[in-house]
């Protein structure tokens, strides 16, 4: 085969303890498809019971913000089965586990996504809690489809504060969002 | 008091939404299996208001039972919950007497937590915790 580039990403993967690698276009049914065989591969590689759903939690919020957030959209911004475009990426280092995300977002959104995410990489995991609590009660703003509530879950269930970066090329008015959570 | 008797509602299962069997001519409403579907508002807005008018036609003496076994909701759905338990919280002020029974696993902190904070937000539904083994 000609192809050794690819070996060198299947071999670089392998090294690097990744464990399910999606790229591609993110929609309801391939979220349920993957979280179907990430529940499994889990069960079957003897990850303990709350390691285990706190894995899935986090991969499921993940997927599920690009399916709602994504700038790189495949579908009318009117269609309800949203189509979106990104990656999720869940590896082992050492004796934890990482969950890594990326989809592009306009660069104006990016100060948003920032207010949102900074606070909790600094919150303990009370105040996380209490976060979380009070947006459950609150209203939820018109243009969210519960954005707050799953990043609030995603910090809940890491075990260290969560990172993310924002990624601009300076040519286009997108930037590529990256969001980890180490469990 | 209405006296109007609404159909029950039965919608099965699938990977990702839950079986929804609420017999509301025998005051039983269940919820069982997974919870995280594309759009939990749309999916739990119909479930929310059939509920309501079938409450808004019970007499106040009414006893019902209500069984939530999720085995994982995610966080919209976590809020559309919330709001299904507000209304059998506001029936249970009106005088009936609504029992919650909530199943989790054992080793489940997340939905337990959930359920014992339903608990102290509403208390007028009464509360059964349930582990599995």
């Amino acid at each position: 085969m000609q192809d050794s580039k690819y070996y060198e990403f299947f071999d670089y993967a392998h090294q690097r303890d990744i464990i399910f690698y999606y790229v591609g276009y993110f929609s309801q049914n391939i979220i349920s498809a993957m979280a179907e065989t990430v529940r499994l591969n889990l069960e079957k590689s003897g990850v303990t019971g709350v390691t285990r759903r706190k894995l899935f939690s986090t991969f499921v919020e993940m997927a599920q913000n690009i399916v709602h957030y994504s700038a790189d959209s495949l579908t009318a911004p009117d269609q309800t089965d949203e189509v979106r475009h990104g990656s999720v990426c869940i590896g082992r280092r050492g004796d934890k586990f990482f969950l890594l995300c990326a989809n592009p977002v306009h660069v104006e959104e990016t100060e948003a996504l920032r207010n949102r995410l900074e606070p909790l990489r600094t919150m303990t995991l009370d105040e996380i809690k209490r976060a979380y609590k009070e947006s459950l009660r609150a209203e939820s703003p018109a243009d969210s489809k519960g954005a707050q509530l799953g990043f609030l879950t995603v910090a809940r269930d890491a075990s260290e504060p969560i990172e993310f970066e924002f990624h601009t090329d300076g040519l286009s008015d997108m930037s590529m969002f990256y969001l980890k959570a180490i469990i | 008091m209405s006296n109007v008797k609404i159909d029950n509602l039965h919608i099965a299962g699938t990977a990702c939404t839950p079986e929804v069997d609420f017999r509301f001519d025998i005051h039983r409403l269940s919820l069982k299996g997974e919870s995280y579907p594309e759009n939990a508002a749309a999916f739990y807005s119909r479930i929310i208001s059939e509920t309501r008018e079938y409450l808004a036609g019970l007499t106040p003496d009414e006893r019902v039972e209500v069984h939530v076994a999720l085995v994982y909701f995610n966080s919209s759905s976590t809020k559309m919950l919330f709001g299904f338990f507000e209304e059998l919280n506001q029936a249970a002020l009106c005088g009936m007497r609504v029992e919650l029974y909530w199943y989790h696993d054992r080793e489940d902190d997340t939905i337990e937590e959930f359920g014992q904070e339903l608990h102290i937000d509403f208390p007028e539904i009464g509360f059964h915790d349930i582990a599995l083994d």
